[in-house]
């Protein structure tokens, strides 16, 4: 560890400084300084998104990208979805979407997918089904033919637009409540996502899936 | 992969970069990122120093001046693709930025780094040739200014000197009466082009072609300009029966290779049509009907 250099990263609001080689990539530093192992190195080379993160709003590859040339930007991974406003405390809208609409399997993909997702809502709350595909194009998924993908991210479009509703009008408390209510208890024990064959199909051992509180594999 | 251990070294004027690659040996400059973080990772590229422009805020700009459409070597391919002065007055500009790899690559890489790149599946050489573009590079000795005709010498080499750097490409703003287009044949989003080709068309008033420059993609060792159509074009009224004749000629200029997307004779056939097309939308964006083009 020769040549290093200090370098500030702000990631999901909150400010970071280390020590970095230039060839560190921005996805190594983020996983690996900062064991935010959220943001998925899928294929190393710059095709698949999966490495997918928001720099100073715009959706990069942090695989395609020095650690150094992020020096004194702000970041964003799928670590910080739940800390915006408009997650309520909860699972972002986006988050909701992907596990209401089955808009994942194995996952791997998921946070790339958000990353993308988020960009494109922020800058286009309304999206037609093909803006989402384009906005979608840089990040693979193998397993869910991005049906489901696209479907999430429109739920999420029309989740956004009755909290932005709510928040506009009088009714923000009950409006927080009714889908608090709805949401966390998913997770709070077994977890049935409600899709025939789902998490591994007919063979998944429920109890195993109540022991790891329910993750969605 | 992990790239080899470089030094690097971040210049903030053109003047800082130019004298670091004067004084470097073994060095290699990184705007964008997105062709080269890869080939640094495989280690194709294996420079001990890396010199990443990217902090030069001079060399970011997209706009029109004294003439020329200008574009700095920080310009992203979203600027381009987002720019209203682009979607108002660059028919070919605006049609290849959204066509360029995905968004997240689009909001990196630089429409200079990709002709510095000088890859033969490139898209932006094409439009630069079709608009009898110029690339403007700074040296020791001051600016050098390269027609684009005169930049591509075989795929990833070009003429830019060894101690320049790419600052500007630039093209003509548009005649009263001019349009162009890009159309691109791709298998799926976000890859390269299978082939592709950029037409420019300049009406004079009575709407004879009074200029026609046509960019092809992936069908040569570097993007090449199809002379043989462009010569076949100029004094003639645009017509459906012309742009065909011109796409064959294309074709029959081109010199593509098969691969795994086709043979020969398919990306040929492809050269035609993708020119046609190309010249259709041109001409429509000339000032004429598109009606009229194809009778």
């Amino acid at each position: 560890m020769t040549n290093t250099r200090e370098i500030t990263l702000t990631v999901n609001g909150t400010e970071h400084t280390i020590d970095v080689e230039p060839r560190q990539l921005l996805v190594h530093a983020i996983r690996e300084e900062l064991d935010m192992t959220g943001t998925h190195i899928g294929c190393d080379t710059g095709n698949c998104g999966a490495c997918t993160v928001l720099k100073d709003g715009e959706p990069i590859k942090s695989c395609l990208m020095f650690a150094t040339q992020a020096d004194g930007s702000e970041l964003m991974t799928v670590e910080g979805m739940e800390d915006l406003p408009e997650a309520r405390g909860d699972l972002h809208p986006l988050q909701e979407g992907f596990r209401e609409e089955h808009g994942l399997q194995c996952g791997y993909c998921t946070p790339g997918m958000l990353m993308s997702g988020k960009a494109l809502l922020d800058e286009n709350p309304d999206p037609s089904e093909e803006e989402i595909r384009e906005a979608i194009s840089g990040n693979l998924c193998r397993c869910t033919g991005y049906q489901n993908i696209v479907r999430s991210i429109e739920y999420a479009a029309e989740e956004l637009e009755e909290v932005a509703a709510a928040d506009g009008g009088t009714t923000v408390a009950s409006g927080t409540d009714t889908s608090s209510a709805d949401a966390p208890s998913a997770f709070d024990s077994e977890f049935d996502c409600g899709v025939e064959n789902c998490c591994g199909g007919p063979t998944t051992d429920r109890n195993h899936d109540a022991d790891t509180g329910g993750e969605h594999k | 992969m992990k790239p080899a251990q470089f030094e690097q070294h971040e210049p903030e004027t053109v003047e800082e970069a130019v004298s670091l690659l004067e004084s470097l040996d073994d060095r290699a400059v990184l705007s964008g990122g997105q062709s080269m973080v890869p080939m640094l990772r495989f280690r194709l590229a294996v420079p001990e120093t890396i010199i990443d422009i990217n902090r030069i805020e001079s060399l970011d700009y997209l706009e029109e001046d004294d003439g020329w459409l200008t574009i700095g070597a920080l310009a992203r391919h979203a600027d381009v693709e987002h720019s209203e002065l682009i979607a108002e007055h660059y028919g070919s500009f605006a049609d290849t930025a959204p066509l360029v790899a995905d968004p997240q690559i689009r909001n990196r890489g630089t429409v200079a780094g990709a002709i510095a790149q000088a890859d033969p599946k490139g898209d932006w050489g094409s439009v630069l040739l079709a608009h009898e573009g110029e690339v403007v590079a700074q040296g020791p000795d001051g600016e050098r200014v390269i027609p684009a005709d005169e930049f591509f010498l075989l795929p990833y080499d070009t003429t830019l000197d060894e101690n320049e750097l790419l600052t500007e490409l630039r093209v003509p703003t548009p005649a009263p009466r001019e349009g162009s287009a890009y159309h691109k044949l791709k298998r799926k989003v976000g890859d390269y082009a299978m082939a592709g080709s950029a037409a420019r068309l300049v009406l004079d008033d009575e709407g004879r072609i009074e200029q026609a420059g046509i960019g092809l993609t992936a069908v040569d060792i570097t993007n090449v300009r199809a002379t043989d159509a462009e010569d076949h074009l100029e004094g003639e009224r645009p017509s459906s029966e012309l742009f065909k004749r011109a796409g064959e000629l294309a074709a029959e200029q081109s010199n593509p290779e098969s691969d795994e997307h086709g043979d020969v004779e398919y990306k040929e056939r492809m050269v035609n049509v993708l020119t046609q097309r190309a010249l259709g939308d041109a001409a429509e964006r000339a000032g004429l009907v598109k009606q009229r083009v194809s009778q």
